[in-house]
């Protein structure tokens, strides 16, 4: 990291401290996500649907939060490794601690089609930013066979899954109608 | 990844992560100077009426009244007024070997402050035995600019 406030002049006062906060922790991964992972390595997307609210939970959590049902094997699904865009964010990055970026990219939110499911801060590839909008329709682009790497997805990762699904990339279909996905932008 | 046993039957997978974040903070009129002092080779306390606290408060501990900025010079010996010895020392410990932590009551102060002492084994440690800060060559205005203390006399 580039020192920039902090004065080394060992004649001048010190009135600045640097501080490195750094956590290391280990943490087992749950069951369910451990199945996930299994199917990202082959390509494929699994979740969990609640069977009463019919909620896709991607990546499957092993209960419906809303339900306060235990949800299982037997409530997983496969999914759709097309959808929708439903948002986006455009993202212009600041050069702090860790950031690689160097240029606005974007991140979006995709429904996945029937029977759904949503992944969030996903990448769009190989497209200018001006052209994402809401309703562009897109397909998974996967890591190849081989190049694939789950290791560092646990059971906070989320949608971060880089390792195995690099993003997505337009199909060049007809854009969905927003009606159809406005209840579920988030 | 690693692989966790639990038992002596089922295998657990494990993610490991870190988490990072780096800042800068000001350090206001009175430890500013003690950092100044540490960087300088010299250990700065602060008057509160008659007694000297170290490291110095910007306020009485008792009262909460704000403290003159009046600083005076204590060390670089003291005596251990108590301590813990650390067996296996985690990659953000002061030293990379068993050391203890404890509380050294500076010649010249009336509080302790804690820091590590390198003493080379838990049987060199005793409450109440002498010890002197270690300064390292390159000082930068941090707490860790004393590397450690070790016992007076270089015992260890």
């Amino acid at each position: 990291m580039t020192d920039t406030t902090t004065s080394t002049d060992p004649n001048e006062p010190v009135t600045m401290m640097e501080y490195f906060m750094s956590l290391a922790y280990s943490d087992i991964v749950s069951a369910p996500v451990m199945r996930f992972r299994d199917a990202l390595m082959d390509g494929r997307l699994i979740a969990q649907q609640c069977p009463k609210c019919k909620l896709v939970y991607v990546p499957p959590k092993g209960y419906c939060p809303i339900d306060t049902i235990e949800l299982d094997e037997r409530n997983e699904i496969q999914l759709a490794d097309a959808g929708t865009v439903t948002n986006y964010t455009v993202v212009t990055p600041v050069q702090y601690y860790g950031q690689k970026e160097t240029e606005p990219f974007v991140r979006a939110s995709i429904l996945l089609d029937p029977p759904g499911g949503m992944l969030i801060l996903q990448d769009i590839l190989d497209t200018p930013i001006d052209e994402v909008r809401p309703g562009m329709r897109v397909k998974a682009v996967w890591a190849k066979k081989g190049k694939r790497n789950v290791d560092e997805i646990g059971n906070r990762s989320g949608s971060a899954l880089e390792g195995s699904l690099l993003g997505f990339k337009p199909t060049g279909e007809p854009d969905t109608p927003a009606e159809s996905f406005s209840d579920k932008v988030w | 990844m690693e692989c966790v046993l639990l038992g002596d039957v089922t295998e657990l997978r494990a993610t490991t992560h870190t988490i990072e974040f780096p800042y800068t903070r000001t350090l206001g009129p009175v430890i500013g100077p003690f950092f100044t002092g540490l960087r300088d080779g010299k250990i700065l306390g602060i008057r509160d009426g008659k007694r000297v606290i170290v490291p110095p408060l910007e306020y009485d501990p008792d009262t909460g009244n704000a403290l003159k900025p009046d600083f005076v010079e204590v060390g670089p010996g003291g005596t251990v007024t108590a301590w813990s010895w650390v067996t296996e020392p985690t990659r953000k410990h002061p030293l990379d070997r068993p050391f203890a932590f404890a509380l050294v009551k500076l010649d010249g102060a009336d509080t302790a402050m804690v820091h590590a002492v390198d003493a080379g084994s838990i049987d060199a440690m005793k409450t109440g035995m002498r010890v002197t800060a270690r300064f390292r060559d390159e000082r930068k205005g941090r707490i860790d600019d004393i590397e450690c203390f070790v016992p007076e006399g270089g015992a260890a």
